[in-house]
């Protein structure tokens, strides 16, 4: 159960980071919203994961789905620039906050 | 314009992060509040200059050392040499990351950042 409040937690993430997007092309209420509900989801769900799981565990997971699955969607998506030094210098700042994550208590 | 929204945008991130953790009084959690909603804020607008997925992860990565260093500073959490490894990976990623969306925007033609 803790794992499915996890990927759904990165699930809402994402969501909400897309509705950022919807919001800066469409300029209407509704995505705002949505960005406040996404984000509200997700740390709902985080925190109920961390009841069971260690927090540094569960904001590891969290950012690997939710961070990654954002900056990859935005590439496929919203066709946001997928070059190399991009997705090293990505790839790199995700690495680093999931190993920080991990080590913390 | 948009990396200034995100350094802003993360540093009241760090301060919301800090306040989840160590908030007490009502004022404390009020201002906790005021942070997060300050944060998405000012995340919303360095999307407006920058690929959203640009902002969001150099964000949630100047969110990271920061409240890694201030943790270790301020809030008792041991330093270790794997963290300063960590946080030196993070500083080259961001500064790749500024780097490349440079590039990509004089590629599209409209200049500037």
């Amino acid at each position: 159960m803790t794992w499915l409040y996890l990927i759904g937690a990165g699930i809402f993430e994402m969501i909400g980071v897309s509705m950022i997007n919807e919001w800066i092309q469409k300029r209407v209420v509704w995505p705002l919203l949505l960005i406040a509900a996404g984000f509200g989801a997700s740390f709902f769900l985080l925190s109920l994961a961390m009841q069971t799981l260690p927090m540094g565990t569960a904001y590891a997971v969290w950012t690997g789905i939710g961070a990654t699955g954002s900056a990859l969607f935005g590439m496929l998506w919203y066709k946001e620039p997928a070059n190399t030094g991009r997705l090293i210098s990505i790839a790199l700042i995700l690495a680093s906050v999931v190993g920080l994550k991990l080590i913390a208590p | 314009m948009g990396w200034i929204n995100v350094v802003v945008a993360a540093a009241f991130e760090i301060l919301w992060v800090i306040g989840l953790k160590h908030a007490s009084s009502g004022w404390e959690w009020a201002g906790t509040l005021v942070a997060i909603v300050l944060s998405f804020f000012f995340l919303i607008r360095a999307g407006e200059h920058l690929p959203v997925g640009t902002s969001y992860v150099a964000f949630v990565g100047i969110g990271t050392i920061g409240t890694t260093v201030l943790d270790m500073i301020f809030f008792g959490q041991p330093f270790e040499w794997i963290k300063l490894v960590f946080i030196f990976m993070l500083i080259a990623g961001i500064a790749g990351l500024h780097t490349a969306s440079g590039r990509a925007k004089v590629n599209e033609g409209s200049g500037g950042q």
